[in-house]
């Protein structure tokens, strides 16, 4: 009687979520970089390189993403690498940007609704409630900041015909 | 509270935006292949939906009705979301550039989901009252951001899974999109 062979497959996540950037500009031991969008075209690659950078395109939209990395891997303009951030890192900036005021324009309109049971002290209690939890999602994100929760890192550089849906 | 509780649950289960009215599907299918692009994409959507929902019953009750516009109803509509897009996209800016670094990628999308103008449509045919249109706004996004996320995380799965090439992909998450929602047909027994 043969013994029974358990196999198991590793469904937890990795711990960094990767995408690929192309540095843009070098400034001392500091690299600008500008993020290349997955798409399910796999256009990613062409987007920045296609000359267009008019008000709403691809090109003018990544141009406002541009991050900054410490440039220990002596990178040069045109360079295309491989960054990560904390898998984690986007549920905590999600919660940051929109659970916190989500979460006090609610809790004031429905304390507001209970106790005066006017739409209009509704609104104007929703709407502070709006900005107070602006308020507060502006000191987390500091926070999250201060400890470098939001920053991008350097993996590697990527590889010829790499591509951000590869 | 009765009341509320029960608009809430049946706003994001018995009556989910995307798996009983399909609105939305656009992203349900695009933005699913991670689970933290899901989760970025479902808590902008929440928030937008949610923020428009209020902006929407507010120019319908103060505006399009005494005056007569309710013909101009979809365009304004597609104009207030479009305005609650922004609003956000620069309010995420102005609290903090690294947020919006990571997480603007997913506002312009938002404008052209279709679930955000059918729930604001929805609450207009419903004759509700502001917090019932506020809340019944919030958790038809918190039902649409808790099926992305469950989607989400089956297709990760299922990427690993050895399944015949032709059904690879697209494909797969059809038949998985499909027997979700038949799942989800289970919640309409709860009201009957």
């Amino acid at each position: 009687m043969g013994g029974v062979v358990h196999t198991t497959t590793d469904f937890s996540a990795p711990t960094m979520a990767e995408g690929i950037a192309q540095v843009v500009e070098v400034e001392g031991n500091t690299a600008w970089l500008i993020p290349e969008p997955g798409s399910s075209c796999g256009g990613c690659s062409s987007a920045a390189a296609c000359g267009s950078k008019g008000i709403g395109t691809v090109a003018s939209r990544l141009e406002k993403r541009r991050f900054q990395l410490v440039n220990d891997a002596g990178l040069s303009v045109g360079e295309r690498v491989v960054v990560g951030i904390n898998e984690n890192a986007v549920l905590r900036a999600s919660v940051t940007a929109y659970v916190i005021p989500l979460a006090t324009l609610l809790s004031a309109g429905a304390l507001a609704q209970s106790v005066a049971g006017n739409d209009f002290v509704t609104m104007g209690a929703m709407l502070s409630g709006l900005v107070l939890g602006l308020w507060l999602s502006r000191i987390r994100a500091a926070r999250l900041m201060e400890r470098g929760e939001l920053a991008p890192r350097f993996i590697r550089r990527a590889s010829m015909g790499e591509t951000c849906n590869s | 509270m009765k009341e509320y509780a029960l608009l809430i649950i049946s706003a994001a289960l018995v009556n989910n935006v995307i798996l009983a009215r399909f609105l939305g599907l656009c992203s349900f299918m695009g933005v699913t292949t991670r689970i933290d692009t899901a989760v970025g994409m479902g808590m902008a959507t929440t928030f937008v939906i949610t923020v428009s929902s209020m902006a929407d019953w507010a120019v319908e009750t103060y505006l399009l009705q005494p005056y007569g516009l309710g013909y101009l109803r979809t365009v304004t509509f597609i104009m207030v979301i479009a305005a609650a897009v922004q609003f956000t996209e620069l309010t995420v800016k102005k609290v903090s550039p690294p947020l919006f670094q990571m997480l603007g990628i997913y506002l312009p999308l938002i404008t052209t989901n279709c679930a955000v103008l059918g729930v604001a449509i929805l609450l207009v045919e419903h004759k509700m009252n502001f917090i019932s249109a506020t809340l019944f706004g919030f958790a038809s996004s918190v039902g649409y951001s808790l099926v992305m996320v469950m989607f989400a995380g089956l297709r990760e799965r299922l990427a690993l899974a050895d399944i015949p090439r032709l059904f690879a992909g697209p494909p797969n998450g059809f038949i998985v999109a499909s027997l979700l929602a038949l799942a989800f047909m289970g919640f309409s027994g709860m009201t009957a």
